[in-house]
């Protein structure tokens, strides 16, 4: 799996401004591990460039801070 | 604090009483994906939260555990100022209650509050009982048009109601709201006056979505009566109106609509054009084959399939007759 090295190009945004440090909903939900706490800020981010765009992440997340690009032939 | 909460739990349940919003939050979202039945205690608890997002994720938590014992503290989300909770407690609990629960939605009901009646009439929906009759129907008379709105529908939906007079008088309130949905509720009701009412505002009410769902509840009536007032609403201005009575002549006309229909066959819109053709080949007159024919070439292919097949029936009545 590639590892994601620009975090603004990946389909799961990440507000770190609304992220909770102690919260793991998104890790938690994400079928394919794909989202990871960064251990320096304690923010959620995408570490590997592969989703499924099933939503579940930007759906749990209790404060609204992942969004998920859905690419336009999907939508 | 709370007893029989197991150690996986305990740090949260913890957690829910911080003076933090950030780890309430963190702490709700926890509870619900663990979801244990031990943590409804703490669960209904949050539902008082001062933080809405907080009580929005006890709720779908809640629910999610399916307990009928959060029923009573649900109830309560229902007279939230905040749209959201009172939203996601009423779909929590059209889920939850349970015929059982009549008695206490009919207490609920009786409480002066607008958003508390609003929901109750709702919630009633999904009980169907008849019970509820004496407690919808002071509604009728309510200033607000969303209370009477919502209990002309709730109406709808209880058994065994066969008529109710208070009902009619909403076919004149005026909020077109109320109106469509007294529209549709009067096509369940037998009152003698019902299909006359339906016939008057097919014809004559201001609001199109009205008379398109009056054409759609004289079909539930299949009423003779209402035929010279379905051949007029043919040619409303409004094609969705012209449509549902064109579906509603395939249940109940005669001859003297074949030209109407006719005239609908050169349509702008070719539903109506497929629904005419249908509604002239139940009506079985071998006069109107001609006009069916020259349908077989339309753009639509609907159309065309429903021509053949109206015509494939008018034949086979000629041919049984002879």
């Amino acid at each position: 799996m590639a590892l994601t090295n620009q975090r603004v190009d990946v389909p799961v945004i990440v507000d770190e401004s609304k992220c909770l440090e102690k919260c793991h909903a998104c890790i938690e939900v994400c079928p394919l591990d794909v989202l990871v706490k960064n251990p320096e800020t304690g923010k959620a981010y995408m570490k590997y460039d592969e989703c499924w765009f099933c939503l579940p992440c930007e759906k749990e997340c209790p404060t609204n801070a992942i969004t998920v690009q859905i690419p336009f032939l999907l939508r | 604090m709370y007893d029989d909460i197991n150690d996986e739990l305990q740090p949260w349940v913890e957690m829910l009483q911080s003076s933090a919003v950030e780890d309430r939050l963190v702490a709700v979202k926890t509870l619900q994906h663990i979801g244990d039945e031990d943590a409804i205690a703490p669960l209904i608890d949050a539902l008082k939260d001062e933080d809405t997002n907080v009580q929005k994720i006890a709720i779908a938590a809640i629910w999610e555990l399916n307990n009928p014992v959060a029923i009573e503290p649900l109830m309560a989300c229902l007279r939230s100022p905040d749209a959201e909770v009172r939203e996601e407690a009423l779909s929590a609990l059209k889920e939850l209650i349970a015929p059982a629960d009549l008695m206490m939605l009919l207490d609920y009901i009786q409480e002066d509050n607008f958003y508390m009646q609003l929901n109750v009439l709702i919630l009633l929906r999904k009980i169907h009982d008849a019970q509820a009759l004496p407690y919808v129907l002071p509604f009728f008379e309510s200033e607000q048009e969303e209370l009477r709105e919502a209990a002309i529908t709730t109406l709808r939906y209880l058994n065994q109601i066969e008529t109710c007079p208070p009902a009619l008088a909403l076919m004149n309130d005026e909020s077109p709201i109320v109106r469509r949905e007294a529209t549709l509720t009067l096509g369940y009701l037998q009152d003698r006056e019902v299909v006359e009412l339906l016939c008057r505002a097919l014809t004559s009410d201001p609001d199109w979505q009205v008379r398109g769902r009056a054409a759609r509840s004289l079909a539930l009536h299949k009423n003779s009566i209402a035929i010279p007032s379905l051949a007029q609403a043919l040619s409303d201005e409004h094609w969705q109106v012209r449509k549902f009575t064109a579906r509603t002549l395939q249940e109940v006309a005669d001859e003297s609509v074949i030209p109407d229909l006719i005239k609908c066959l050169a349509d702008e819109y070719s539903d109506i054009r497929r629904d005419a053709a249908t509604a002239l080949g139940n009506i079985g007159n071998p006069d109107v084959l001609n006009a069916l024919q020259q349908t077989l070439d339309d753009p639509d292919a609907d159309v065309r399939i429903f021509s053949q097949k109206a015509i494939d029936k008018i034949r086979q009545k000629q041919t049984a007759i002879n």
